[in-house]
C-alpha cells in the first residue's frame, strides 16, 4: 500500500476467519495523500491470533 | 502477478475463480466457506445490530465477507464509496444506509452473477444511490479522485496483480480518501505440496 502511494497505512487487527490453518482475515487502512499533507510513513501491524477455525463447513484450502 | 505463473495457469485461475463465484452467486455462500457466513458472520464481525434489522434475512444470508471494514472508521453522510469486488453487495448496501440518500455507493463485481445477485438485494432494501456493475479491480472504470472512500472485502487475495489493484485504488480516491480493506492473509507458510498449486485460487 506504501508502494502505491498510500500513507498512514496499517494492518489493524486480525478478524478471526480462517479460509484455512494458514490463512486469515485481516483489516487494513491506508490514506491517500491530501494536498498540502505530510506523509506519515509509520507502518502499524498486528499479530495474528492463534485461534482455530470457527466453522468448517468446505474442503480444506477453500476460502 | 506471480512472475512464474504461466499465461495457461493465470486463465485457469480467472476461470476457475469466476466459475466459483458463479456458484456462489446461484446457491448461495453457505457451505461454500471455511468461515461464518450470512447473519452469524456478519455478527461475529461485529456490523451494527440496529442496522442489520433494516436488511431483509435473505439480504444478510448472502455476506461472505471475511471482515468488518466499517469497523476502521466511519463513513460521511454523503460520501461518494466504492465497493471493489461487491459480491452480493451486502456491504454496499450497508455502505449506502450509512452515507444517507445525499451519498452515492457503486458496487463493482468481475462476475456478471453476483452483479445481477447485488441488483436484486438492493431492490429488496430499496436503496436508490447504490448502483452495481461489472468491472474488474485491475482496471476500475472510474476517473481519478471520484471517491471519498474504498472498501473491499476478501477481494485482493483473489487479484492476480495486487500491486495494480492497489494502484487503482489509490487513482480513483479523492485526495484525502480513505481505503478500508478486510482480506485474507497468509498467516503461517503454506507446506510445499500447497505452495504452487494453481487450484489453492478458487477452492
Amino acid at each position: 500500500m506504501l508502494k502505491v502511494g498510500f500513507h498512514r497505512v496499517s494492518l489493524i487487527r486480525y478478524t478471526g476467519f480462517k479460509s484455512s490453518p494458514y490463512t486469515e482475515g485481516a483489516l487494513f487502512y491506508g490514506e491517500k495523500l491530501a494536498a498540502g499533507q505530510a506523509r506519515d510513513d509509520v507502518v502499524s501491524q498486528a499479530e495474528p491470533e492463534a485461534a482455530p477455525l470457527k466453522e468448517a463447513a468446505c474442503k480444506p484450502g477453500s476460502t | 502477478m506471480s512472475p512464474e505463473m504461466t499465461e495457461s495457469e493465470i486463465l485457469k485461475v480467472r476461470q476457475g475463480i469466476k466459475e466459483k463465484y458463479d456458484r456462489v452467486a446461484a446457491a448461495g455462500s453457505g457451505g461454500c466457506f471455511q468461515y461464518p457466513t450470512g447473519k452469524d458472520g456478519m455478527d461475529l464481525q461485529g456490523y451494527p445490530p440496529e442496522l442489520l434489522r433494516d436488511f431483509p434475512p435473505e439480504v444478510l444470508a448472502a455476506f461472505c465477507g471475511v471482515g468488518n471494514p466499517f469497523s476502521l472508521g466511519p463513513l460521511a453522510p454523503g460520501d461518494a464509496v466504492l465497493d471493489i469486488g461487491c459480491g452480493a453487495g451486502v456491504d454496499s448496501l450497508v455502505a449506502a444506509h450509512l452515507v444517507g440518500a445525499g451519498g452515492t455507493v457503486v458496487g463493482l463485481d468481475v462476475t456478471p452473477g453476483m452483479v445481477e445477485k447485488a441488483r436484486a438485494n438492493q431492490a429488496r432494501v430499496g436503496l436508490a444511490h447504490v448502483t452495481f456493475q461489472v468491472g474488474d479491480a485491475e482496471a476500475l472504470p472510474f476517473p481519478d479522485n471520484d471517491f471519498d472512500a474504498v472498501i473491499s472485502n476478501g477481494v485482493f487475495n483473489l487479484t492476480l496483480n495486487k500491486e495494480k489493484a492497489l494502484k487503482e485504488a489509490h487513482r480513483v480516491l479523492k485526495p484525502g480518501g480513505r481505503l478500508r480493506l478486510a482480506d485474507m492473509v497468509l498467516v503461517a507458510a503454506l507446506p510445499p505440496d500447497l505452495s504452487d498449486k494453481v487450484e489453492n485460487w478458487f477452492q
